[in-house]
């Protein structure tokens, strides 16, 4: 039996390679996604062993959360004379670090478009260093001297001896730059710019009089590490902790790590959408393939072959298309994982070359997924060879082995009834209560559930659909056209099947279109009414903030009239990650609409915390409550609450904190810093004026984008299109595979028709005719699943935007253009995947195709 | 050799044609230096054995296969130069066919079958014409039908209409009468000639049956690729006299 399986398989290498394709790249996205992240994980760990490297202890304030940017507080330098005092050190030094932008030789700043723009204190006993190294000079000892890493050197042509300019939080002044820098093999941090200053210049330039960040040991020779860390621990102050180097190391390279889980989940649930899409045309294809070998079966089983035995056969040749596909798509993983990389690369964020690892997970999970997705998609068709009589091997038979239509019907009627429950009760409801993360995946099983139903139920909307689709092709194209619909509709359910892979990635997309054109509608009208600053002035890139003295400059312009800071904050909410907008209370009023229902910015002014009406709801909190915040500085803090808002889409935080109040539980790296200044010109003051005040105080600050009112709005709604853009293109590849699929299932019509195209072209229909012929016929079939996936993705887009309606997002925008858009795409769509069928099948070869059986 | 040679026009011809399949040890000659013309308003039989090459021949006058060597002319036209789209234009305007089985497109009604090769054309039928042919055959009310919901006799019946509605040069019979039940297959070979007689169309038709051989004016035997024999005005017993001869 499995020869025989093996044999039909390889008698039909075309259709195995076709169906194994759409398992191939529905796997190879799954493997990519687990080796780019492996890869980033590797890096990022790679890149903090280096760091680490050589070093024993690390001294720093105890976290109570660690995130992002926002490093341990700082401590007092006495410290280090503490930690020195401990038997087994031998050496030790304090640290420092910040924010600061390096500029070229012209004055103009280098400033990465992705990652950050950093400094820090460099350690006179270069051992304490870690993997930074001298390339060319040496350490910095004077307040005019200053290391930069050697790309950024490099690139800028800047070299040892050069002066520059170097912005630090408080100030633009000159340096001379006394040594270039290696971080391990690699001439930069993973593109970040880098100035190291010696320990007392950087101390001033980041604010940070007689503190440290940090205190760096390395105990003296045979000493143990953790005998070391035990007693430097013991003799330190409270709240100052002793940590070695190689747990810091891994919880640093952890926690970044985690930061990026989202980017693993999100990859994952596209590649989850693409394996879906992959399911169809494999069900679609074993179903085709056994009602082509009918009368091979039934001669197996009227030979003796038992039904089981049929099953057997279908289901060996499904597993060797999915072990050859799997394996093909780990390999084609790799492919993905380094143009994801490269994706990186040109977003800014340089991947040392750490070469991508295939973790067994990685290996067993994609041949885990490519396997039963493959196997349950060929077990019903399977089952359904096995019920073909032996009696059809002798008759010219057409077998009925489908479900019946009324019981399709009612299934698919159970299906969507239950799929749309989901989703709406997910999105509105709260019959069923699933939490609120198990909520979205309700949502997301609803509507999976949804797409099967309308799947199963769209065999039965094939015809009419597709005679009124094609009802102007006999007018433009005669019998080609009439022949097209004609075959499009023999086949309902195979129409509908492979139509519906199309459907999916399609519906994603219209609903993408539909939630993100809401969410620029909303932002924009939110924006028009809730800033009421002229300006608004923010970091470019993730650079992480400007120096807080552009903000103090323009608030003492008389062309000003009020300047808002808002700086940003990442905090523990019971287990999450939430964040908090510290806010200038004094100004705000006249910069930002927040919608103040209850409380008074005056309290929040004194301290305590701004809920958004929304949590406050869904949380059950009301004025004079107090919210449990874990913050990195402070730890847990029982924050009250002294007022709520409604406005977020300004802000963008659900939480709002006094800016002093932010100062007193925010410290350390990247909180010294403005993410955004909202700006209001004074009254009578001319457009032109203020505007050219504001670029001239910014022009000292080079990562600070200024944007009036309009370009605020426009840039948000860029920010929304860039999203889009990539989810588009991650869904591309179930596209495409739907493509795969039209493509599979023609050339699978055209085999099976080989006999009709033989007569059309006897009694003289061209190879041009019978070209088109597949083309119309494949449109057709394309533009069914684009105008279904339309209509999911308007379904999905509208109610998940009712229900976003409490998030601020307040406007429903259809964008008819970019949905006539993929209708359009459809027929692009089809015309491409018929390609491939039209030209075999205008190829046939006459004599054969009568004489074929 | 025989040959016959009358002032008639000749509808067809094939001149010193050889068809040969494989190489070497595995050489097949299907056609052996065939020469043959057909007249035009002339019902002709091509008969032989299996494997005699009666198929080959059929193909090759009718454009569907190509020849090693020799000429095939459809009236004044050579086939061997033509391309392929001149070639399918041609069969489409001047060549009808009714093949044994699988003659008719599924997804057609009756109406559309027969109005193939000008539907392709994207041309308009006679409709005078086109309600005569119907009208003979007796498919005025089977029109609108698909062919699944047609009668073997039926539908080969609709493979006729459809090759003479074109008013085509010659028409291409493959055994038409193959899969029929006796009284089906006496229609429709009764038909066949009733068109040469009455509307003076010309008909190759290829058949190992002496019965349908006898509705032709004109029988011609083949074996081993080569012509053995003609006989004209054939009845079911001449010709199976014929056929004993070639010990067929």
């Amino acid at each position: 039996m499995i020869r025989t399986a093996l044999k039909t398989a390889f008698a039909h290498k075309l259709r195995l390679a076709l169906t194994a394709l759409s398992v191939m790249i529905g796997v190879a996205f799954i493997a990519g996604t687990y080796i780019f992240t492996d890869t980033i994980d590797n890096t990022f760990s790679q890149m903090f062993d280096d760091i680490f490297q050589g070093q024993d202890v690390i001294v720093q304030s105890v976290s109570e959360y660690d995130v992002g940017f926002s490093g341990p507080a700082p401590m007092d330098e006495s410290v280090l004379d503490t930690v020195l005092s401990v038997p087994g050190v031998a050496i030790a030094e304090g640290s420092v670090g910040g924010f600061a932008i390096i500029y070229d030789k012209e004055g103009e700043a280098i400033v990465p478009t992705g990652p950050p723009t950093i400094g820090g204190s460099m350690t006179n006993d270069l051992r304490l260093a870690g993997n930074v190294g001298l390339r060319d000079g040496r350490v910095p000892t004077a307040p005019n001297e200053v290391a930069i890493d050697a790309r950024t050197a490099d690139d800028n042509g800047i070299a040892v001896g050069d002066v520059i300019k170097v912005q630090t939080p408080d100030k633009v002044a000159e340096y001379e730059v006394v040594a270039t820098l290696r971080f391990g093999e690699s001439d930069n941090l993973s593109g970040a710019t880098w100035a190291g200053f010696d320990l007392n210049t950087a101390q001033e330039l980041f604010d940070l009089q007689g503190q440290y960040s940090g205190i760096t040991v390395i105990g003296e020779d045979g000493t143990n590490v953790d005998v070391l860390r035990n007693s430097i621990a013991a003799a330190l102050p409270d709240g100052i902790e002793a940590v070695s180097a190689a747990d810091e190391a891994a919880a640093q390279s952890e926690a970044l790590s985690e930061s990026l889980g989202f980017l693993r989940t999100a990859l994952l649930v596209f590649a989850a959408v693409s394996v879906f899409v992959a399911s169809f045309i494999i069900q679609n294809t074993f179903r085709i393939i056994v009602r082509q070998r009918q009368k091979e079966l039934a001669l197996l089983r009227a030979v003796g072959a038992t039904g089981t035995q049929v099953v057997w056969m279908v289901v060996i040749e499904a597993l060797l298309v999915a072990l050859v596909a799997s394996i093909l798509g780990i390999a084609l993983g790799f492919v993905l994982s380094s143009g994801l990389t490269a994706v990186m690369g040109a977003l800014g964020f340089d991947m040392p070359s750490t070469s991508a690892p295939l973790a067994t997970r990685t290996v067993l999970i994609s041949l885990a997924v490519g396997v039963l997705v493959t196997l349950a998609a060929a077990v019903l068709p399977a089952i359904r060879a096995s019920r073909i009589p032996p009696v059809a091997a002798l008759q010219d038979v057409d077998v009925r082995l489908r479900m019946s239509d009324r019981k399709r019907t009612l299934i698919g009627s159970i299906v969507l009834a239950a799929g749309l429950a989901l989703v709406l009760n997910g999105l509105f409801g709260d019959i069923l209560d699933f939490g609120p993360l198990n909520e979205l995946t309700a949502v997301g099983v609803g509507a999976l559930l949804v797409f099967l139903a309308v799947s199963m139920l769209s065999s039965r909307v094939v015809k009419p659909v597709a005679r009124i689709l094609g009802w102007p092709l006999p007018k433009l194209d005669n019998l080609t056209g009439t022949l097209a619909i004609e075959n499009t509709t023999r086949k309902p359910r195979r129409t509908a099947t492979t139509a519906s892979a199309l459907m999916i990635g399609l519906a994603l997309v219209g609903f993408f279109f539909v939630l993100g054109n809401s969410i620029k509608a909303s932002t924009s009208a939110a924006i028009e009414e809730g800033l009421r600053a002229d300006y608004v002035l923010s970091v470019s890139g993730f650079s992480g903030g400007f120096s807080p003295q552009l903000g103090e400059t323009l608030s003492t312009a008389p062309e000003i009239g009020a300047v808002t800071a808002l700086r940003f904050g990442f905090w523990d909410n019971n287990g999450t990650e939430d964040f908090v907008m510290g806010i200038d209370t004094d100004t705000v009023e006249q910069t930002i609409e927040l919608g103040v229902v209850e409380g008074s910015l005056d309290a929040l002014g004194d301290g305590g915390v701004f809920v958004l009406q929304d949590n406050a709801d869904a949380e059950g909190w009301a004025l004079g409550d107090t919210v449990p915040m874990g913050l990195a500085t402070t730890g847990l803090q029982e924050m009250e609450i002294v007022g709520i808002y409604t406005e977020a889409n300004v802000v963008q935080s659900n939480f709002l904190m006094g800016m002093d109040t932010y100062k007193a539980n925010f410290e350390g790296f990247g909180t010294d810093v403005d993410f955004v200044l909202a700006v209001k010109a004074a009254d009578g003051v001319a457009p032109e004026t203020s505007r050219a005040v504001i670029n001239a105080a910014a022009a000292d600050y080079p990562n600070v984008e200024v944007r009036d009112q309009v370009e605020y709005r426009k840039s948000q709604e860029a920010q929304v299109n860039t999203i889009l853009v990539m989810f588009n293109a991650l869904l591309a590849l179930a596209v495409i595979i739907a493509m795969v699929g039209i493509t599979n299932t023609l050339a699978l019509s055209v085999f099976e028709r080989t006999r009709e195209i033989g007569l059309l072209r006897a009694v003289g229909m061209t190879r041009g005719q019978i070209r088109r012929m597949i083309r119309w016929e494949s449109i057709i079939v394309a533009v069914i699943g684009a105008l279904l996936g339309v209509v999911l993705g308007l379904f999905f887009g509208v109610v998940v935007t009712l229900a976003l309606k409490s998030q601020g997002i307040d406007v429903l925008a259809i964008p008819a253009g970019q949905i006539i858009g993929l209708v359009i795409f459809g027929v692009v769509a089809g015309l491409l995947a018929a390609i491939m069928p039209a030209r075999r099948a205008a190829k046939l070869n006459i004599l054969e195709a009568i004489a074929y059986e | 050799m025989t040959m016959t040679q009358t002032s008639a026009r000749l509808a067809a011809r094939i001149e010193d044609a050889s068809k040969v399949y494989g190489e070497g040890d595995t050489e097949i000659r299907a056609l052996d230096g065939v020469t043959a013309g057909f007249e035009s308003g002339v019902f002709t039989a091509i008969m032989g054995p299996s494997g005699s090459g009666k198929s080959t021949l059929l193909h090759c006058v009718a454009g569907l296969d190509e020849l090693t060597s020799g000429r095939v002319y459809i009236g004044d036209v050579e086939l061997g130069p033509l391309k392929d789209k001149a070639l399918t234009l041609l069969r489409r305007e001047k060549v009808g066919f009714v093949f044994q089985a699988f003659n008719l497109i599924p997804t057609l009604s009756a109406r559309e079958n027969v109005l193939l090769p000008l539907l392709i054309a994207g041309a308009d039928p006679e409709q005078a014409w086109f309600d005569q042919v119907v009208g003979i055959l007796g498919l005025e009310d089977r029109l609108s039908h698909r062919p699944s919901e047609l009668s073997g006799g039926q539908q080969q019946r609709v493979a006729a209409a459809r090759a003479l509605v074109s008013r085509p040069e010659i028409i291409f019979a493959d055994e038409p009468s193959g899969n029929l039940d006796s009284r089906s297959a006496a229609e429709l070979l009764d038909f066949m000639r009733r068109a040469v007689k009455e509307f003076g169309q010309t008909i190759v038709m290829v058949t190992h049956d002496p019965v349908a051989a006898s509705y032709a004016d004109r029988a011609i035997f083949l074996e081993d690729g080569k012509i053995v024999g003609e006989l004209l005005d054939p009845t079911p017993d001449t010709v199976l006299d014929r056929m004993r001869q070639f010990g067929a």
